[in-house]
């Protein structure tokens, strides 16, 4: 009995070589615990064209994030790799990140890109922020409040920033609020509509076609208008976000913030905030 | 219980009765005649019986009642909803008052023209889910039609007759195994007493083919397959074995010519879609036109538009027809604006070149040369770096049909003006899976400004006469009318009316959804011009409010 476990085992584990070798194997039906693919140098040169392709528009060229989340810290904060291939399966319901059911996507696809990000992903977490969470908070309570929710907080010109803790690595919110991301995000461009009486409605572009336009304006009124109504309809270079440089914001506060910002992680992490009304 | 049964008795009477009557009366002839198909688009408006209108493929009416002037007065009649996912990628057909049409999902449907209203649904079971390799929707692109059946292919690649009067199957042909990567989403052309097919697949590394099968029988009269085997001529511009998972799919209808005894089909791309080195060689006869004769399947001509393709432009646009003067000679021409970035005017006598001029921003290569093959630039090869190109995978235009009108020899085409960065990598093949050896990702940033147009085009030069610019690039096909009037759509949800000769827009409505890879058609009911828009998962017809109706009661 002991030598048929032990050869099965044998087996099993030359199978598992095997499987490492050859990118191309069927994966088993029952999902892998671990990536079979990782570090595989072909399914990474793969991973990577399919990353690029169809992940890069939302998480970035550099898995830091543009729309969607930063993903280069999933390992580091615990996430196993049977949990990102289902993420990836079965997408975040209520979020903009997509299902990618077979046969367009296979589980070979998954474990390809997910093999690529692994390269790309550091071993270690980023270290704790050196700001003031507390202090944090009350910096957004007088700069962001106006335009960024956080929970039941907040205005609407702005993108919603209850999760921006877990969908944001902490350098790229500094860079977005020192003013140095080229980006804005699809529904947040600036647009100036002059009437024909010369009035301006400035606003954000929630929609578009070749005959109309749809705006939240600052004083978050939704409305749509006719281009034909009218003088003009611009859009504008510059986001609607201030840019908050050192004069403004001292790199300590910029700290202080970002603290805050970090701990923001969806209804829970806001509730406390909610409770301070 | 004998009153039950003298009841029964006479209603078994009655009903002999019935069919005595219709057998006085003798069975109505079929509804489409083979000569019918030749005659086409006619002036009456009472038809419109394949993909494309006629054999021409020049989806140009000749009805003028809806003109330029009135075009603004348009009104809704009716709207038809699938209540079904997916969206019409479809060319509807209509005869006797009533539709035909197939949709996504393997359904289909005969609609009463008048109200809208189903007549009756046909459903065919998909495979379980996962199962199907289909690549780019669970779509389909419109019936056939002769005598009292219609011809449709299936996701599963299957082809089927459907009895026109009840849906029902008459005949159920298989193509090709499904699980082995093939599907079928092609309007089938029907040409004497034959249906022709194609398959789809060229990203699943099949080995293509376009099929003709007896209209009667379902029977296959003859298969060509787009990529040579062994022995035959063009094999050896496939190095090794990669013919046999080269792809070079068929998904576009082709078009007829009844005096050459050819049909003309655009071949799709050559597998893996990317990657240079798993396919060394032209790679005959992907991304080409072919000239079959139509009662043997034999390859009269061809013509390749992107030898030994690196971007997935595979040449599956719809090809056309028409008799022009170029240089004071009367030439019979076919005129396919390419995937690849240029427009084509061949000699449909001989596969010959007339005009290949880009009508958009290309930078792959410098020009055609005369003899034939594009002057290559170097530095657009994909890699795993990648690499910047223009037009972009979805290509200058693709499969939304475009329109001619002869009167003013003048080629209507939604053009697309996007590039792309190229992505290559080595993939072995596996039966059934994905096979593209890299990928293309749309260019985006300040300078990469990605928009669309519906140009029109002179094809003895190639030179533009106009075009309308739309935000984003359209994916809408075209329909014009004699009255001088091109029908479209944007990406954005609007059905456009422009005027022909200049491009100016004259009417537009938002129909919610885009007119995605169909035009319009149009025809008579009633005394009343309709124009029938298929828009995500609806049928809408529009016709002139002020006209009376005058309604035909035969």
């Amino acid at each position: 009995m002991k030598w048929m476990s032990l050869a099965l085992v044998v087996l099993a584990l030359a199978a598992a070589d095997v499987l490492a070798q050859d990118v191309y194997l069927k994966i088993p039906a029952d999902r892998p615990t671990k990536n079979p693919l990782e570090g595989n140098a072909e399914a990474i040169t793969a991973g990577m064209g399919a990353y690029r392709v169809r992940c890069a528009d939302c998480h970035g060229m550099d898995a830091r994030g543009i729309r969607g989340p930063d993903i280069t810290q999933v390992w580091a904060r615990g996430r196993t790799d049977p949990a990102l291939f289902s993420t990836v399966r079965n997408g975040v319901p209520n979020t903009e990140m997509p299902a990618h059911p077979a046969p367009r996507t296979s589980d070979l696809d998954i474990w390809r890109i997910l093999a690529y990000l692994k390269t790309i992903a550091p071993a270690t977490a980023e270290g704790p922020s050196p700001g003031n969470a507390g202090v944090g908070e009350n910096l957004f309570a007088t700069n962001c409040v106006a335009c960024h929710r956080v929970g039941d907080r907040g205005g609407h010109l702005g993108p919603d920033l209850s999760r921006i803790g877990v969908a944001r690595a902490r350098a790229a919110m500094a860079k977005q609020i020192r003013g140095n991301m080229a980006d804005v995000r699809t529904g947040f461009q600036p647009v100036t509509l002059t009437t024909p009486n010369g009035q301006e409605i400035r606003g954000v572009k929630k929609n578009e076609d070749l005959f109309s336009v749809q705006v939240m304006d600052t004083r978050e009124r939704i409305q749509g208008y006719l281009r034909e109504d009218m003088k003009s309809v611009n859009d504008e270079k510059k986001s609607v976000m201030p840019v908050f440089g050192p004069d403004k914001l001292t790199d300590a506060q910029l700290d202080d913030l970002l603290a805050y910002l970090e701990s923001l992680k969806g209804n829970d992490a806001a509730a406390p905030a909610a409770d301070k009304r | 219980m004998r009153r039950w049964c003298v009841r029964g008795a006479l209603v078994v009477l009655g009903a002999a009765a019935l069919v005595a009557t219709v057998a006085a009366q003798g069975a109505p002839p079929p509804l489409v005649s083979a000569q019918e198909l030749l005659d086409g688009l006619k002036a009456d408006g009472s038809r419109w019986l394949m993909f494309g209108g006629n054999y021409t493929n020049q989806r140009h009416s000749p009805l003028t009642q809806i003109t330029p002037a009135n075009v603004s007065r348009l009104v809704p009649q009716w709207v038809f909803q699938t209540d079904t996912p997916g969206r019409f990628e479809s060319t509807p057909l209509v005869r006797d008052n009533v539709l035909y049409v197939t949709g996504p999902l393997n359904v289909a449907w005969a609609i009463d023209a008048r109200t809208g209203r189903e007549i009756w649904r046909y459903k065919r079971e998909l495979p379980p889910t996962g199962s199907l390799t289909a690549c780019c929707g669970l779509v389909n692109r419109g019936f056939g039609v002769l005598g009292d059946r219609l011809f449709m292919t299936t996701l599963d690649a299957h082809l089927l007759a459907l009895d026109m009067k009840t849906g029902a199957v008459v005949w159920d042909a298989t193509l090709e195994d499904f699980s082995q990567g093939y599907a079928a989403t092609i309007a089938p052309l029907v040409v004497k007493d034959k249906v022709i097919v194609g398959v789809a697949g060229g990203e699943y590394g099949i080995r293509g083919f376009i099929d003709a099968y007896d209209a009667k029988t379902g029977k296959r009269a003859w298969r060509f397959y787009t990529i040579p085997g062994p022995g035959e001529r063009g094999n050896d511009t496939w190095a090794g074995d990669s013919w046999q998972r080269g792809g070079a799919s068929i998904w576009v209808t082709g078009a007829y010519d009844p005096e050459l005894n050819l049909a003309y089909y655009g071949i799709g791309n050559p597998g893996p879609d990317y990657h240079s080195e798993s396919r060394k060689g032209d790679n005959l006869y992907s991304d080409s036109l072919v000239a079959l004769d139509v009662d043997t399947g034999t390859l009269r001509w061809h013509y390749q538009f992107t030898p030994h393709d690196l971007h997935d432009w595979d040449a599956t646009q719809v090809p056309i027809l028409a008799d022009l003067t170029i240089a004071g000679q009367p030439r019979k021409v076919v005129m396919l604006a390419n995937r690849n970035g240029f427009f084509y005017t061949l000699d449909r006598t001989n596969g010959k070149l007339i005009v290949g001029k880009p009508y958009v921003v290309t930078t792959w290569a410098k020009e055609i040369g005369s003899d034939g093959r594009p002057v290559i630039l170097p530095g657009y090869v994909p890699d795993e770096k990648g690499s910047l190109t223009c037009p972009d995978v979805t290509g200058a235009t693709n499969f939304w049909p475009p329109s001619y009108d002869p009167s003013q020899h003048l080629f209507f085409v939604n053009a697309r003006e996007v590039c792309a960065t190229y992505y290559a990598w080595k993939q072995e093949y596996v039966p059934g899976e994905r096979y593209t050896g890299g990928a293309g990702q749309r260019a985006t940033g300040p300078d990469m400004r990605a928009f669309g147009a519906l140009r029109a085009i002179d094809p003895a030069t190639g030179e533009r006469r106009w075009e309308f610019q739309y935000i984003s690039p359209s994916t809408a096909g075209v329909l014009t009318t004699a009255s001088g009037l091109v029908f479209s759509g944007d990406a954005e949800g609007n059905f456009l009316a422009l005027d022909s000769h200049a491009g100016k827009l004259l009417w537009r409505f938002q129909m919610g959804s885009a007119l995605h890879g169909t035009s319009p058609i149009t025809y008579m009911l009633d005394g009343r011009q309709q124009i029938l828009v298929p828009a995500g998962g609806t049928l809408t017809a529009w016709a002139l409010g002020d006209v009376p109706r005058v309604p035909s009661t035969r």
